[in-house]
């Protein structure tokens, strides 16, 4: 624009000073209060509950950790040559953890303005730095939160016990969690696009994995984690203050197209968070971050007809997706850290690592699964029976898979002293992954009118635990062979058999197009009325 | 010769890299309306964000009111009003509500009585305490097209302002939109409504992938006519 100033041609009345930025945000926000209707008492009680829900949680979570770290069995005398001390599995996880952060960061943008900021505020001629102020706080605030929680759980439940030292590390927690959130934001606001941050991110994730896998084949020994003086902290605080100032100087000139992409992705992921819906998330955190196009266009020179075209889309959506690639690596090294590591190679430590790498593999193995969930027209444009996609759907994840479960199950081998009938029954088990991958991703959506179940947790909404565990249930139950195999450390035809009877089950399931509960068919098949989720038993894409 | 509001000379726009459509060039004078046409796809609304702010140029040059074109700066949002399809609003803020926001956001001293003239035109008046989520999405298309009358502006810019709009409140807005142009206000839109064209575009701009054309209003109104629906 020209310096000088502008008198606009057409003008709705007489025009005066403009308002403050904040006189704008405390319009919007008294107009909304007006309208809630929320008395002091009924806020206070909110409040109250929130407190106490939270209260509640963390003594929970440390009462487990605290467990854990009693129930660990001491670290050896002399460590084995290939073997990962507990601290320093600690080190890597911690690495990992600031590879996700930073590559959450990027996704997220370096500031967002929600749909109705970025129509109504972002035209406004008022200084932008007021208006996005509160938005520019909230990612550094959540990411010391989240950071000072996970380090408080890993050092309480592996480390430590609570107290002084405790407190120590969750503080440098939080300011290394909001130090990485600032960095990545004001590197984002010197023009970086949001897709390189994240991939720093990535990048940081995978070679922390790499790292873990150097540092157990050298046989590098960490007896203990050095936590950060409080001066260092402090000075860690002054850093990370420093860098807020740097990041609200900037807020002003951010522009409309980076803040509404930021604010776009974060009220899709806030959303996908409230109602518990991880595959939401996984889009609301994948859309924004890849190239709108494409250097080269696949040829897909394998596809002979409809079943060949389906299995090459998805395989090109998982070849197009750096991060479930890295995913899947780190997923697959897991399993087999637990068995390096000492204090965790044992049928506990072992069980719950496959248990959570699989989960990991198999969310990053469900890309082409969940585009089909979303776009239901996906999987109606081919010539091909819903049930038929389903199990069309089942051929990546199944390869995926199948490379996950050999590495996974071939470090259980080497750890149970065995490994070719591990790799066998890994195999085996590989269709019930497919399976459930599929079954997951095409869950239908979480049901908030069923009835609310009291646990000692609080109250569980049951419309929503069911939904949640359609797929985890195919593992849980169909590999349940490989898990009793795995507590007895040992593999016989027998659990091969049964492992190969519990795939055909799984895959006749992950085949089903059925979108209600056991429970709701029953009722339907008995002339009931079904209270299932919305859509009951209908057929999604049925033929 | 006033300063043109708009001058593009060979922009070109797209995502990625990957342009839209082929270089585009115009100028839009105060008081004039410049509309672009085509068919879906053809860059318009591509062409529109750029304008506005919300899209990088791939190339050539675009300058607003003789600068180029950036919407950080208060001077640029003070001139420049937009309505695009953004369907978004505070959850909680009544439909005079939204109003009152731009107008008093923009300055505008008597903001009160402006919204109410402004429900009035738009046919709003019985949903002026409602909030957005309550209305249908043609009402909430007066609501955002009122927003962009409710505040200062030199350039107007409309993508396809006949979405969702009655043949009563299309007649009411192409008064409005004749009304701005001799006000001294120029009017960039693009649109698919042949006879909001003629009735308010001096001229068109037709736009393609290969090579773009302008056209005088009429030309580009009896285009638009032929397109199949």
């Amino acid at each position: 624009m020209t310096s000088d100033p502008v008198v606009p041609a057409v003008s709705p009345g007489e025009v005066g000073d403009l308002p403050t930025a904040r006189s704008i945000r405390r319009f919007t926000a008294a107009a909304g209060k007006a309208r809630a209707g929320a008395s002091l008492t009924s806020l206070l009680g909110d409040v109250y509950y929130a407190v106490i829900s939270a209260a509640i949680g963390a003594a929970v979570a440390f009462g487990v950790a605290q467990q854990v770290r009693t129930s660990l069995p001491p670290a050896p005398q002399v460590a084995p040559p290939t073997s990962l001390s507990l601290p320093a599995l600690v080190a890597v996880v911690l690495l990992a953890a600031a590879g996700v952060l930073v590559s959450l960061a990027g996704r997220l943008g370096p500031v967002g303005a929600g749909g109705a900021e970025s129509a109504w505020w972002l035209q406004l001629p008022v200084e932008r730095r007021g208006l996005l102020r509160p938005a520019a706080r909230r990612l550094p605030v959540v990411g010391a939160v989240a950071g000072a929680a996970v380090v408080a759980l890993l050092d309480a439940g592996l480390l430590g016990d609570v107290g002084g030292r405790t407190l120590r590390a969750a503080g440098a927690g939080a300011v290394v969690a909001a130090l990485l959130v600032l960095l990545a934001t004001v590197v984002q606001s010197s023009g970086v696009p949001r897709r390189r941050v994240a991939l720093v991110g990535d990048v940081v994730l995978g070679l922390s994995a790499a790292l873990a896998v150097a540092l157990a084949l050298a046989g590098t020994h960490l007896a203990a984690l050095p936590v950060a003086p409080w001066p260092v902290l402090v000075v860690g605080l002054l850093v990370v203050a420093g860098l807020a100032w740097l990041v609200d100087g900037r807020l002003d000139s951010m522009p409309a197209r980076s803040l509404r992409e930021g604010g776009s992705v974060a009220t899709q992921a806030m959303g996908a968070v409230v109602s518990l819906d991880s595959r939401e998330l996984g889009r609301a955190l994948t859309a924004g971050s890849s190239r709108p196009v494409r250097r080269w266009v696949s040829r897909f020179h394998g596809v002979r007809g409809p079943a060949t075209a389906l299995v090459a889309a998805d395989l090109a959506q998982l070849r197009r997706s750096p991060r479930h690639l890295v995913q899947l690596v780190v997923a697959a090294l897991v399993p087999w850290l637990a068995t390096v590591v000492p204090q965790l190679a044992n049928v506990p430590g072992v069980l719950v690592a496959v248990l959570v790498a699989g989960g990991i593999a198999s969310s990053a193995a469900a890309e082409g699964a969940r585009a089909g969930e979303m776009n239901p027209i996906l999987d109606r444009m081919l010539p091909l029976g819903a049930k038929t996609v389903r199990r069309l759907r089942m051929a990546v994840p199944g390869v995926a898979m199948l490379a996950w479960s050999l590495a996974a199950f071939g470090a259980l081998g080497r750890w149970a002293g065995d490994v070719g009938p591990w790799l066998l029954l890994a195999a085996l088990g590989t269709p019930v992954w497919a399976a459930a991958t599929v079954r997951a991703a095409y869950r239908p959506g979480p049901n908030w009118s069923k009835p609310l179940v009291s646990t000692p947790f609080g109250a569980l909404p049951t419309g929503v635990t069911t939904v949640v565990s359609r797929g985890p249930d195919l593992v849980v139950l169909c590999l349940l062979p490989t898990w009793i195999a795995l507590i007895l450390r040992h593999v016989t035809p027998t659990f091969l058999v049964l492992q190969l009877a519990g795939a055909a089950i799984a895959f006749a399931i992950g085949s089903s197009i059925a979108t209600g509960t056991l429970m709701d068919r029953m009722f339907e098949a008995s002339g009931g009325r079904p209270g299932g989720a919305p859509g009951g038993t209908a057929a999604a894409g049925g033929r | 010769m006033p300063q043109p509001v708009v001058r593009a000379q060979d922009l070109l726009v797209g995502y990625g890299g990957a342009p839209v459509c082929a270089p585009v060039t115009f100028t839009l004078q105060p008081g004039r309306a410049l509309a672009l046409v085509g068919s879906n796809g053809s860059g318009k609304s591509t062409v529109l964000r750029a304008v506005i702010g919300l899209l990088e140029p791939a190339g050539g040059k675009l300058t607003v009111l003789g600068a180029a074109v950036d919407e950080r700066t208060v001077e640029f949002r003070s001139a420049v009003s937009s309505v695009l399809d953004d369907d978004a609003y505070f959850p909680s803020l009544s439909v005079a509500e939204h109003l009152y926001l731009v107008a008093r956001g923009h300055g505008v001293l008597d903001a009160w009585d402006r919204v109410d003239e402004l429900l009035d035109e738009f046919g709003l008046v019985d949903h002026a305490a409602a909030l957005p989520v309550s209305l249908s999405s043609g009402q909430r298309r007066r609501l955002l097209l009122a927003a962009g009358f409710a505040r200062p502006r030199s350039l107007l810019v409309l993508d396809e302002p006949e979405q969702r709009l009655d043949r009563r409140m299309l007649s009411a807005l192409t008064d409005r939109l004749v009304a701005e142009k001799a006000a001294g206000g120029a009017v960039l839109m693009a649109s698919h409504d042949p006879e909001l064209v003629r009735a308010v575009a001096d001229r068109a701009l037709h736009l393609d992938d290969q090579r773009n054309e302008m056209l005088s209003a009429a030309d580009a109104a009896a285009r638009i006519a032929r397109i199949p629906a």
